[in-house]
């Protein structure tokens, strides 16, 4: 049983949800525009389905980022460090932040459960706990990335 | 306890731990401190959703990523040859303004200068100019056009300081008018120092020909719009900033890939991806440091070092040159995102504690960071521009240094007479 289609499956899909929400994105946007100017109209969910689809490009986009280890960081010293030196320090920083990524993606599903329990609506007839589970989703990828990340880094 | 774990972040910081991760860390922390439950992270983070503004920003970005992916950069350098080659220091005229304009539109993240640097560099050097100055002129353009509509760091400056509820709000689009004028004094400044440092030289001039400017129209016609009604819309106050991304994005697409076909359909999907990679990154750091800041507002951060700074400084005048030297350091080291959530909640109440407007803070901000794109040792586009033109690190340094006393001069007018950046606004 090999892993590696799996992983590519993943990959594809997660690259053609973050395609596809600017696309949504664009969509909407122009229709609220075009609605707007010709007939004075406008539909009611698209504001909030809008503003979500802000919050996914957001996750989706910092899931791909964590992927490919293309954050902003600051970054000073890292660049002087002797090799071995820099490997510690890389698997320090990524364990540290997939623990960090890990406690919040705790924490949410912790807050998403009130949400579903509330049965809050976003817009139209979509609960509010699906527009915000990918808080957690995205918290969880980017912690085991950031292990996975750390100990390939300090193996190599 | 709390000492260790402050000493860790600013530790995995400086180790290059990803900013978003430091911010989260310091926001919990200083959330467990004061017994608030941690879940209040994803509320925080949530927030994102109820900022409009924030629609812009993905739209203003594909488009930027599209612009550079097509030859605009070809027709933009020609279009500008042919109107301003003539006048005396006209290369660099052209330069000045071509970078400035495609900076606005990408953010200034490099691709400026990879993508009008690269054409205009050889051509400099062609017209006559110093090697070394044209390679000064080429990395220092990277981030002119900084403060000009639609620059995603002005648009980021605006929300930031809208969540803060400051006593005198302001618009984005009085931001973007803000922008103009020392945007265009910059410039000016500039040209004047190129026309003066190749006095001597011989420097061929560009010849005005109604064919070539008929036929350099003709080729740009579809992009020349594109700042008339975009801009003049946000400008004017008709379009709202998210509408105007969204016909922008939209109208680029158009253009790039079914009129000019410079941008095969296939690619769509990677340019599409990679700029929203980018955005990702910045949106979540900026969700973050929307928690952070509302955990410094309620320690009561700002207050504590307003009262602490008073104590040192006394009137505004010398306030702004601290925050001038204290912004120019920062923006060596830091990037501009960086710098820009760590230090708006910080300097902003201080800043207006000292009298200072907001809007004319902001573009103090950037006309600081734009200069730290620059600054030795460290700043991003002399990398990029070492990477891009194959030349030493300390080459760049040395040519680009005569520039950054421009804009020194420039930043010290722009901070001192407020009015430049105020004068079209009612404020």
């Amino acid at each position: 049983m090999s892993f590696k289609p799996v992983l590519r499956f993943l990959h594809h899909a997660e690259d053609s949800l973050l395609v596809s929400a600017l696309v949504s994105m664009l969509v909407m946007a122009l229709v609220q525009i075009f609605l707007r100017n010709f007939f004075d109209a406008g539909l009611l969910w698209a504001e909030s389905f809008l503003r979500i689809l802000v919050l996914w490009v957001a996750m989706l986009g910092a899931m791909v980022a964590t992927r490919e280890s293309n954050h902003i960081a600051i970054d000073l010293v890292s660049r002087f460090l002797p090799p071995r030196l820099l490997k510690i320090s890389t698997l320090v920083t990524y364990l540290f932040s997939a623990a960090i990524c890990g406690t919040v993606a705790y924490f949410a599903i912790e807050f998403i459960q009130y949400e579903y329990e509330d049965e809050t609506i976003a817009f139209a007839s979509v609960p509010t706990w699906i527009c915000q589970s990918i808080i957690p989703i995205g918290f969880a990828v980017m912690a085991v990335r950031f292990v996975v990340h750390g100990v390939l880094g300090a193996l190599r | 306890m709390n000492f260790v774990i402050s000493g860790l972040l600013t530790l995995v910081a400086m180790l290059g731990a990803p900013l978003f991760v430091v911010i989260l860390g310091a926001a919990m922390l200083g959330f467990y401190v004061a017994d608030i439950p941690l879940t209040v992270i994803t509320i925080e983070l949530y927030r994102l959703v109820d900022t409009p503004m924030l629609l812009a920003l993905p739209l203003f970005t594909f488009a930027g990523y599209l612009l550079a992916e097509s030859q605009l950069s070809t027709r933009l350098v020609r279009l500008t040859q042919v109107f301003l080659g003539w006048l005396p220091g006209g290369l660099s005229v052209v330069a000045f303004v071509t970078c400035a304009f495609f900076t606005a539109f990408t953010g200034a993240s490099g691709v400026t200068i990879v993508a009008v640097g690269a054409l205009l560099f050889p051509a400099l050097v062609q017209a006559g100019y110093r090697e070394k100055f044209s390679l000064g002129l080429v990395t220092t353009s990277g981030s002119l056009g900084l403060l000009l509509a639609p620059s995603l760091p002005l648009i980021l400056y605006g929300v930031i300081v809208q969540q803060m509820d400051i006593p005198n709000p302001f618009s984005i689009q009085e931001l973007f008018i803000a922008g103009i004028l020392p945007a265009l004094l910059m410039i000016f400044l500039l040209t004047a120092y190129s026309i003066w440092s190749n006095r001597g030289a011989p420097i061929e001039r560009g010849q005005f020909s109604w064919a070539e400017a008929k036929s350099a129209l003709y080729a740009a016609k579809w992009e020349i719009p594109l700042p008339v009604v975009i801009l003049g819309g946000i400008y004017s106050g008709f379009f709202a900033v998210s509408e105007a991304a969204a016909v922008t994005a939209f109208y680029v697409l158009i253009v790039e890939v079914v009129i000019h076909r410079e941008v095969p359909y296939r690619q769509l999907p990677r340019v599409i991806r990679e700029s929203m990679v980018m955005v990702g990154g910045i949106l979540l750091i900026l969700g973050v440091s929307l928690a952070f800041t509302n955990f410094l507002i309620d320690a009561e951060v700002p207050q504590a070092l307003f009262a602490w700074v008073q104590l040192y400084v006394d009137n505004k005048i010398m306030f702004l040159i601290l925050l001038n030297i204290a912004l120019l350091v920062l923006g060596a080291i830091l990037d501009i995102f960086s710098a820009l959530v760590i230090m708006i909640p910080l300097i902003v109440p201080v800043a207006l504690g000292f009298g200072v407007d907001p809007v004319h803070l902001g573009i103090i901000f950037l006309a600081n960071m734009q200069i730290g794109y620059f600054t030795p040792p460290i700043g991003m586009n002399l990398f990029i521009a070492s990477y891009r033109f194959k030349r030493p690190i300390t080459e760049l340094y040395s040519a680009t240094i005569p520039f950054m006393f421009v804009l020194l001069f420039a930043l010290a007018i722009i901070t001192y007479v407020p009015e430049v950046s105020l004068f079209f606004l009612d404020r």
